[in-house]
């Protein structure tokens, strides 16, 4: 078996909803803070970095390869090499895991991985049916032509398609991520209370861990304030507010924009090695990769994606829930949460899961989320100074990740 | 060996390459002028039957810097007018020639370098960074005598040939592009197939738009209000930009070329006559030494500074900040606490944001810039850095502590830099382990605008590590001058001795308005009173202070300082200090601070000995400064109060105005008033024995 990847040090943006405070900043933006505040504080020589690997679902227009645009403008040499990687939701899982995948192949010890995202700037589409219509007004030669090509458009054909929402409807089933909830709150008979229960929850454990979560973040400078605390979770989250919220998919559906993960704009980045480079770089590692899974599953129910990926990942490891000292499942919608553990034996204990809140609180911006569950979890690990964390996300278009990390 | 090398590109197509030797950079002086008008004889003889003639440069970052200027700083009045006559009808055969021509540029084109592309058909710049173009001269109280007073105004029009002329101008390409002064900007790989293509469009024909004709009405209209600002900006102590002004407009109207280059050798034989013109050029010299001087006894090569790092994102720690990330280098920028450190970092940006606003930066190199700092409120590991740079709060104790951390975060070969105005390197140095590498960084305020840095050395101060920094400050578009540590150091030293005694001159019935109306005249921006608002009555008060402490003997703090800030009145800041301020308004003298002055005044000195008395007081203390070896040349006291201070720069500075009124007389004034005025006007030993023995401060 070859070495384990160790990680050094992570940190993260924080997470702010979309259109609030880091509205301003694209997500190569982003992605750039986090990774230089991870290379100041970690000291390393960069030129050391084999490769730079991030995960973000909706690129902006103008950068193509993210990752390599976020390397260059964090100071890493131009001859370290950056690669983008999208499996949409995990895709902060699989920045680290490609890693670990490199190292196996023995293509590099050293890389700064992580995953960003800018939801508040999204970029809007055109309709398919409105850039036909350009493409006729671009071809025109004469005047009347013209005015012909200019009198087909209609009001409505300038309505855009934002990209998230494109995104975030599964192509193959054509169910938007909401509808594949309540999909699977009606046929588990999750109830609304139950789900606003465990959404507020998410925000009070997170408010509760506001000085915890804050160590893995770095202020972000705009303006002439800091912007250093997560905006997502709301104290005044309260059972009668998440009630009063309408259903956001469906007319009698039981999924509102309260139960589920708010769009948020947000970076993080971890630096991994090999444990030997950690060694002889004289670093101290927070925590190792023991294992991982990605697993298939019907995209109509991607919520439930943990429940085979943790199977898995237990056939390969022999680790099952019950070994994990913490637990993070990914919280895209509550009733994919509820219908999750209701499927996981043995069961997962409340006071191991989530125990710092989740996205329905945090915010979800799609790229980074893995990479956060895994600086969350591991700082998490040390703060119990417990061994295992099992972390493990859903992925739109019906997928499952699980990794199991440990504390060194 | 020849300057200029002549090829034919093809069939009546030729190029003339300047290439002097032995020399990184193109200049004119007679032999050069000579060899190009041999040249153009050649190309127009009727046997070349030429078609077509394309001019260059071979050198890597210039094209043509200009005139040989030391050599124009020696010649008398008729050499000067047979050197710019010879360049004008040198000039003048380019410009008649009966074919094309075209300059194309790549590196500096200043001055008669810029004059002879004015003199070409076309003119195409490559657009690489160090292609810039432009008629600098009346910053160094010339004008543009080589056909470029009169061919710009021709060219672009009066207004926008007075814009690029009064304000001696120097373009990056892009800029050159939008001002007309070049018509195409290529990459510098094609300037040589843009320059062909250009000599297809024939000679350039002038068009009505900016001919005689129509100069004449715009002249008529713009003349009062340009006369006018003129006057504003410069109270005439500038002449240069006068008679630039009044050669533009007269030439530009006359139907008579060689009648608006006479014009123009007049007014330029007359400029170089002129004091102010000799010390601007003086003051030129002396920056282009502070430019590539090296450290003495430091080896000749020394390791670059890469990486950096800045304590406190104060105003100074936020401004050097910017500018070392403006100039590529990366910065970890530390605070103590996010808010001081966003405050510093939105200065940052306001800085790099107003950059681009003024063109001085494309939005990519201002996120470029931006993306180069990294703010941080803990420790982080320093191993990477080259040089720590210092900026916290001016209290010594607070910099030790900061210093003996530093000493244990850094490599050892790393440099440690404070930023301090007054206090002593040295003794910081010794709480550290290696004061070898200790050195002190006297920016100016504001960093961005201020080209003056005081590298201060204390004995211990290794010279490789002084020299290191001054490599960087050079390589970074900064002046340094090395300064001995010193209570004050230079620029602090001389210009507090001058504002305490403005202090007391005030708090013994001196009025506002006269002190600072005597000092404006002299050729101060801006008068004592005024400038101790500026920096705040507080700061003032400590600083003075500490002086007063050093040299107890011959400084006072005055005792308005302390009365200042007992009534908060602080300056500017608050709104209120000498003066007050109010915004639209422009500031009046604040009828407030004479009531604080003690009753039973006596008759207040008039402006002239006013003028006279703070002037003497600053030559004294200059010339100590130069007497205790501080800096190794008067040249160097005289750059660091100009650009330091704003010392009126038409007088060359303090010593190079002791030299033109005479250092007996210094001696014999500072004397007199030592025993009417006080004993701080006794004359230093080194003005005492000079006025012995006759010397001066300069030999030329």
């Amino acid at each position: 078996m070859s070495e384990r990847l160790v990680i050094i040090d992570g940190v993260r943006t924080p997470f702010c909803k979309a259109g609030t405070e880091l509205a301003s900043l694209t997500a190569d933006d982003l992605g750039r803070i986090a990774v230089d505040a991870l290379l100041t504080r970690t000291g390393l020589d960069t030129a050391l970095i084999d490769e730079v690997i991030f995960g973000c679902v909706s690129q902006p227009p103008e950068v193509a390869n993210i990752a390599r645009v976020i390397a260059l403008r964090a100071g890493i040499p131009e001859s370290v090499p950056a690669m983008t990687v999208h499996r949409s939701c995990a895709s902060g899982f699989e920045a680290f895991t490609t890693a670990s995948e490199r190292l196996a192949a023995g293509r590099g010890s050293i890389f700064v991985v992580g995953g960003t995202e800018s939801m508040s700037r999204q970029p809007a589409l055109f309709q398919d049916i409105t850039v036909r219509k350009f493409a006729e007004l671009t071809k025109s030669r004469s005047t009347k032509d013209k005015l012909t090509a200019l009198a087909a458009f209609r009001v409505a054909d300038f309505e855009p398609r934002a990209l998230v929402h494109v995104a975030q409807t599964d192509s193959f089933s054509g169910l938007s991520m909401g509808e594949t909830a309540d999909l699977l709150a009606r046929e588990d008979g999750l109830t609304r209370e139950q789900q606003d229960a465990f959404a507020l929850q998410s925000h009070q454990r997170a408010l509760a861990a506001e000085a915890r979560l804050a160590e893995e973040i770095t202020p972000v400078y705009l303006g002439s304030k800091p912007i250093a605390r997560d905006n997502g979770p709301r104290a005044d989250a309260s059972m009668a507010a998440l009630g009063a919220l309408k259903p956001a998919f469906e007319k009698y559906g039981t999924v509102s924009s309260g139960n589920s993960a708010q769009p948020t704009d947000g970076a993080v980045a971890l630096l991994v090695m090999s444990e030997s480079r950690a060694k002889e770089l004289g670093l101290q590692p927070i925590g190792a990769l023991t294992a991982y899974a990605y697993t298939g599953c019907d995209p109509a129910y991607m919520g439930l994606g943990p429940v085979s990926a943790i199977e898995k990942v237990a056939q390969q490891s022999k680790l099952t829930p019950a070994d994990a000292d913490v637990v993070e499942i990914h919280e895209t919608f509550a009733a994919q949460v509820l219908g999750v553990l209701s499927r996981i034996k043995p069961p997962i204990p409340p006071d191991k899961l989530n125990v710092n809140g989740g996205a329905i609180a945090l915010g979800h911006p799609l790229g980074a989320t893995g990479a956060r569950l895994i600086l969350t979890s591991l700082k998490e690990l040390a703060r119990r100074k417990a061994q295992r964390a099992l972390v493990s996300l859903c992925v739109g278009g019906g997928q499952g990740s699980a990794i199991w990390l440990e504390r060194i | 060996m020849p300057n200029i090398l002549r090829e034919t590109l093809e069939e009546g197509i030729f190029l003339l390459t300047f290439d002097r030797p032995d020399s990184d950079t193109n200049i004119f002086d007679f032999d050069t002028l000579s060899e190009l008008e041999s040249h153009l004889d050649a190309i127009a003889s009727p046997e070349h039957h030429a078609k077509g003639l394309i001019i260059t440069s071979a050198k890597p970052g210039v094209f043509i810097a200009g005139a040989d200027l030391l050599a124009l700083r020696k010649m008398n009045t008729e050499e000067v007018k047979t050197f710019i006559q010879r360049g004008q009808s040198v000039f003048n055969k380019l410009a008649a020639l009966p074919f094309p021509t075209v300059a194309a540029v790549h590196g500096a084109a200043f001055s008669g370098g810029f004059e002879l592309c004015l003199a070409c058909d076309w003119r195409v710049a490559s657009s690489a960074p160090e292609t810039t173009l432009g008629l600098p001269e009346t910053k160094l109280g010339l004008i543009p005598a080589w056909g470029g007073s009169t061919r710009l105004p021709r060219l672009l029009s009066v207004p926008k040939a007075l814009d690029v002329i009064l304000g001696a101008q120097v373009l990056p390409a892009a800029q050159a592009l939008r001002a007309g002064l070049v018509n195409e900007v290529v990459p510098k790989e094609h300037l040589r197939l843009a320059a062909r293509r250009w000599l297809e469009r024939g000679k350039y024909e002038p068009g009505f738009a900016h001919s005689p004709a129509v100069n004449a009405m715009v002249d008529a209209v713009i003349a009062p209000g340009e006369r006018h600002e003129v006057q504003q900006k410069t109270h005439g102590h500038f002449p240069a930009i006068e008679k630039a002004l009044e050669v533009v407009l007269k030439g530009s109207a006359s139907w008579d070329a060689a009648d608006a280059l006479e014009r123009e050798r007049d007014a330029i034989a007359e400029l170089i006559a002129s004091d102010t013109t000799r010390q601007l050029l003086n003051l030129h010299f002396a920056q282009e030494r502070a430019r590539k001087f090296s450290v003495p006894d430091a080896p000749a090569e020394v390791a670059a500074i890469k990486r950096t790092a800045v304590i406190g994102a104060g105003v100074m720690g936020s401004g050097i900040a910017q500018w070392l990330a403006a100039h590529g280098l990366p910065v970890i920028l530390r605070d103590l606490d996010t808010t001081p450190l966003a405050e510093g970092m939105g200065n940052i940006a306001g800085l790099f944001a107003a950059g681009v606003r003024q063109r001085t930066f494309t939005e990519r190199e201002a996120r470029a810039g931006r993306d180069r700092i990294s703010p941080v409120t803990t420790d982080v590991p320093l191993q990477r850095v080259d040089l720590v740079i210092e900026a916290a709060t001016e209290n010594l104790e607070t910099k030790k502590t900061i210093f003996k951390r530093l000493d244990e975060l850094v490599r050892p070969d790393a440099i440690l830099a404070t930023n301090t105005s007054a206090l002593s390197i040295s003794e910081l140095a010794a709480s550290t382990r290696n004061p070898r590498r200790v050195v002190g960084l006297h920016f100016f305020n504001p960093v961005h605008k201020m080209q003056l840095v005081e590298v201060i050395v204390g004995p211990e101060t290794a010279p490789e590590v002084a020299q290191r920094v001054v490599r960087l400050m050079q390589q970074i578009g900064k002046l340094p001058v090395l300064v001995k540590n010193s209570p004050g150091f230079l620029v602090n030293r001389i210009l507090v001795t001058y504002l305490a005694e403005a202090g007391a001159l005030f708090w013994n019935g001196a009025e506002i308005k006269d002190i600072d109306a005597a000092m404006r005249e002299f050729g101060m921006p801006m008068g004592p009173l005024r400038l101790i608002d500026e920096i705040g009555a507080d700061v003032a008060l400590e600083v003075s202070a500490l002086l007063a402490n050093a040299f107890p003997t011959r400084l006072h703090v005055p005792d308005v300082l302390p009365a200042l800030q007992g009534t908060g009145l602080l300056g500017r800041k608050v709104g209120k200090g000498f003066y007050k301020y109010r915004r639209g308004a422009e500031a009046s003298p604040n009828k407030e601070v004479a009531k604080l002055r003690p009753p039973g005044q006596l008759k207040p000195p008039s402006r002239d000995e006013i003028e006279q008395r703070l002037v003497l007081l600053m030559i004294n203390e200059a010339a100590r400064c130069l007497e205790e070896r501080l800096v190794s040349s008067a040249s160097e006291v005289d750059l660091a109060m100009v650009l330091g201070t704003s010392f009126a720069p038409f007088r060359g500075g303090p010593l190079r105005y002791a030299d033109s009124i005479a250092v007996v007389k210094v001696a014999e004034e500072l004397t007199r008033f030592a025993e009417s005025a006080g004993p701080h006007y006794a004359p230093c030993g080194l003005i005492r024995d000079m006025a012995k023995s006759g010397k001066r401060f300069y030999e030329d």
